[in-house]
């Protein structure tokens, strides 16, 4: 089962991504840029400690709920303040859930290949297929 | 195999044909051969008449399988193990929306019920209700449409978008051997109550809610314990007024409930799960430890098998749960080690396995899903199995019905 490492120059990032091939995905790995690696093709998979991203898409997706998930607990404990039993506050609390849930299956799913990898076969001419640069 | 007969009639005018419907309008399991025939009935039309005879190849029919539970209570890893019992992992549909929530492997098909829901996350938020009150969603459509599949005619599902809130174009599902409906309300309504030939309620206790609710957002940036309880407090209302109440209609109920082996423990590690089985459900025989219907409590730790802390309860025996008989058998601790496994496996009756340690091996093919090592994971293995059982049991006992004829 093929398996890899990527390694993401994070701050000074014009390099780029390297990809080398056969190594076991280390879940916890972060992209730095701890050791370098050669290889002929230069292609951006980068192991987050999220899982696998190689797609814009899959990176947008993880983005925009990260940053649903935080607005919704603000806006929650905002609408609650007046009364926490009103229509009002639970959708609030409800929405949080719900993104939260998402994020956590978004998370499954990455874990072993990007989970737009089929979609993008089928259409890689697509803005969500573009290859995700750091 | 269904056995058809078919007749043509030796004079047919020359404007008439023997035609097949396209295939996409049918289920792979129904084929239906029109003949025209001479005699005129509908005016203004070509002088055919038609006659429809359906062959139903009977083992074929779709099961229907209902599983409820709330937002993040193991849904998804038992629809894994589900998917993994029947053969095949099950994936998202290739090339279609990438934000679908159906799953489709060689024999099951699963879908989401949140695709029903009538009001987008705008739309909920405008009436004020959230995605656990009946008003949020279509049952009509769930209804019309979960009955088609069973009748073997495929449908355009409409999909909900958990990461845009929006509901998008609906995509194809096609009859499978299995059809899996997962959500909040598979129950709810007592129509689709009426198509299901089984179904399973997750009934996960607050405390235990709480810690796997902890588990999977603390790392989430906006998130902290407060957040996790104001979220799970705020819902409680609806979710015991709409969803809870769906236990009592379940044919099998996975308890999760915390340890008592640890006292005053609150990680929430350590799980005691019950598997609550109704009794008299057609073909569902209820697991039992040693001699049904008795009462046994049974801790397998001892001179053949050494256990680490907490160890391991069981106990099994007959109850009433909303009015009904029930077995209930009930597993508290941990496993640790493969033999402890295999030791209890080999304990257990009526758990349709098709080999010994195939309980033993399900659970060790997924032992990274969470659950693997406790109760939840045993239990969703084993209700699996009894599903399998079950659909095997329905397919033989249509193989053996006289096929159907109908006349347009």
């Amino acid at each position: 089962m093929a398996s890899f490492v990527a390694l993401c120059a994070p701050s000074h990032g014009s390099q780029g991504s390297i990809l080398s091939s056969s190594f076991s995905i280390r879940s916890g790995a972060l992209c730095d840029v701890s050791r370098p690696l050669r290889s002929p093709k230069k292609v951006n998979l980068c192991v987050k400690a999220m899982g696998v991203v190689k797609f814009k898409g899959t990176q947008m997706r993880e983005k925009q709920l990260t940053e649903l998930i935080e607005k919704k607990v603000l806006e929650a404990k905002q609408v609650c303040e007046g009364d926490e039993t009103s229509d009002e506050c639970k959708v609030a609390w409800d929405e949080v859930e719900e993104v939260s849930q998402a994020k956590a299956d978004l998370r499954r799913k990455m874990e072993k290949e990007d989970p737009l990898e089929s979609y993008c076969q089928e259409n890689p001419e697509n803005e969500e297929c573009r290859i995700y640069e750091d | 195999m269904a056995i058809c007969t078919v007749y043509t009639t030796q004079s047919l005018n020359s404007t008439c044909s023997v035609s097949k419907p396209a295939k996409p309008q049918l289920g792979f399991h129904q084929k239906q051969v029109v003949f025209f025939t001479k005699s005129r009935r509908r005016s203004g039309m070509s002088s055919c008449g038609s006659s429809v005879i359906t062959c139903s190849a009977g083992e074929q029919r779709t099961v229907v399988i209902g599983l409820a539970a709330d937002s993040g209570c193991g849904k998804s890893t038992f629809m894994r193990r589900l998917t993994s019992v029947f053969g095949g992992a099950a994936e998202p549909p290739r090339g279609g929306n990438p934000d679908s929530n159906t799953l489709i492997s060689d024999t099951t098909t699963v879908i989401c019920l949140d695709d029903y829901h009538s009001l987008d996350r705008t739309g909920r938020k405008e009436k004020g209700v959230t995605a656990l009150d009946p008003r949020a969603n279509d049952f009509d459509l769930m209804y019309e449409q979960v009955k088609a599949i069973k009748d073997g005619i495929a449908v355009e599902k409409p999909i909900y978008n958990h990461v845009t809130g929006l509901l998008d174009p609906p995509e194809t599902i096609k009859p499978p051997k299995i059809l899996v409906i997962e959500g909040l309300h598979p129950m709810y309504d007592a129509r689709v109550r009426d198509l299901l030939d089984f179904s399973i309620y997750l009934d996960i206790s607050n405390e235990v809610k709480f810690a796997w609710k902890i588990q999977r957002d603390m790392a989430e940036r906006g998130h902290s314990l407060e957040s996790i309880k104001a979220s799970i407090e705020a819902r409680k209302p609806d979710f015991d007024a709409y969803i809870d109440p769906q236990k009592q209609y379940a044919d099998a109920v996975i308890e999760v409930l915390p340890t008592q082996l640890i006292p005053d423990d609150n990680e929430g590690k350590v799980l005691r799960v019950r598997l609550i089985m109704k009794e008299g459900v057609t073909y569902f025989s209820p697991v039992y430890l040693f001699d049904e219907g008795s009462t046994i409590s049974w801790i397998p730790c001892g001179r053949k098998l050494t256990c680490s802390y907490p160890g391991i309860n069981f106990s099994y025996g007959p109850d009433t749960y909303y009015g009904h008989e029930v077995s209930v058998l009930e597993m508290d601790g941990q496993f640790d080690r493969l033999d402890e496994l295999i030791y209890v496996e080999s304990h257990l009756s009526n758990i349709s396995t098709k080999f010994y340690g195939e309980i033993t091996q399900q659970l060790l093919k997924h032992s990274d899903f969470p659950g693997s090592n406790n109760g939840t994971g045993l239990f969703q293995t084993i209700v699996g199995l009894k599903i399998r059982d079950l659909f095997e049991q329905i397919v033989a006992s249509r193989a053996a019905t006289p096929l159907e004829a109908t006349k347009a």
